[in-house]
């Protein structure tokens, strides 16, 4: 994307940049009763078809010795299962465990999408998706949160008993705030906005070394200035790897977490 | 150029996003340091350090994140 930019290396010394929204906003495909089919729908839809299709082929059938794409997968689930969802949330796990796993697999799969060859985009790094996917726990936890406890979830939090009297309104307005609004707004924005981080790092890198490099033509010697872009642009790319997996993991851990403060809600 | 308030306001959201992340970094970097420490003198219990510490770094990282919302709404 960032070549499509027109720019004249042997006459312009600075070239203006692109709009930065050109990197995450794609022209619609097609267009069906008012809903754009865009590139990033389509590779949504790729994500849930690949997460289901893991999920079949790898626990299809139980072997003695299962195949080594067999035990990847039961890895990921079990991860998910003893070190996510039982180590949080308790006795309790198994009711939550498959949104869990669900959304463990979609958000990982989305990640992994931005160091995926020809895709190259992450899906989470527009907002719609993570968004949704923070009000889904957020629904969870509140209505796990008022069916267990009733309205003693709201009051307790809004005047909560452990503390002294004298801060009970600064820590309830803090707790209410903090609880009913700031947790699905910093649970979607802390994946989003590292995707969109790592998005626009490898874009950059990776992209002024092409540049550079493709222009050995017109600049000459000058272009070898971009060999230290494209080393440090795959250097990046190493480390977003890495970020992808472990926003998956942070935010399939938060999630527990937060359900789990609904269900034992006494502190 | 001269006169455009626009680009002035995008530069001082800049500077307030860097001065809103000093204090979740050095927040991180103390959760991340007490965790290892505490990994160091009790290996059996690294599971539970892990997933504390990940839980102490997202709360201390929400600080930086409001602040990184409040340099797009500027």
């Amino acid at each position: 994307m960032i070549l499509a930019t027109e720019c004249d290396t042997a006459n312009e010394v600075i070239c203006a940049p692109a709009n930065v929204n050109d990197l995450f906003e794609f022209d619609a495909w097609f267009t069906v009763g008012g809903l754009a089919f865009t590139r990033t729908t389509f590779l949504m839809l790729l994500a849930a078809l690949i997460v289901v299709a893991l999920l079949y082929f790898g626990l299809r059938k139980q072997r003695l010795v299962p195949s080594k794409f067999d035990a990847v997968i039961e890895g990921l689930v079990g991860f998910v299962r003893d070190d996510v969802a039982r180590d949080i949330i308790g006795p309790d796990s198994r009711k939550y465990l498959p949104y869990l796993l669900s959304i463990f697999l979609l958000i990982l799969v989305g990640n992994l999408f931005e160091v995926t060859p020809l895709i190259n985009f992450p899906i989470t790094s527009r907002m719609a998706i993570p968004l949704f996917l923070s009000l889904v726990t957020y629904f969870i936890f509140a209505i796990v949160g008022f069916g267990k406890n009733r309205f003693r979830y709201l009051i307790d939090t809004a005047w909560p008993k452990t503390v002294p009297v004298g801060l009970r309104p600064l820590v309830g307005l803090i707790e209410l705030v903090s609880v009913f609004f700031l947790r699905p707004l910093t649970l979607a924005v802390r994946l989003f906005a590292n995707m969109v981080a790592g998005h626009l790092m490898l874009t950059l890198l990776l992209g002024s070394g092409v540049i550079f490099l493709a222009a050995v033509g017109d600049i000459g010697a000058r272009s070898l200035i971009g060999l230290p872009w494209l080393a440090f642009g795959l250097f990046i790319f190493v480390f977003e790897i890495v970020v992808s997996l472990l926003q998956a993991y942070i935010f399939t851990l938060l999630s527990a977490v937060y359900i789990e403060s609904s269900i034992h809600f006494e502190h | 150029m001269e006169g455009n308030i626009e680009l002035l306001k995008g530069a001082i959201a800049l500077v307030g996003y860097g001065l809103g992340a000093i204090g979740p970094g050095i927040g991180i970097g103390i959760v991340a340091g007490n965790a290892i420490t505490a990994m160091a003198r009790q290996p059996e219990m690294q599971g539970t350090i892990r997933t504390t510490m990940f839980l102490g770094i997202a709360f201390t990282e929400a600080l930086a994140l409001i602040g990184f919302v409040l340099f797009f709404i500027a």
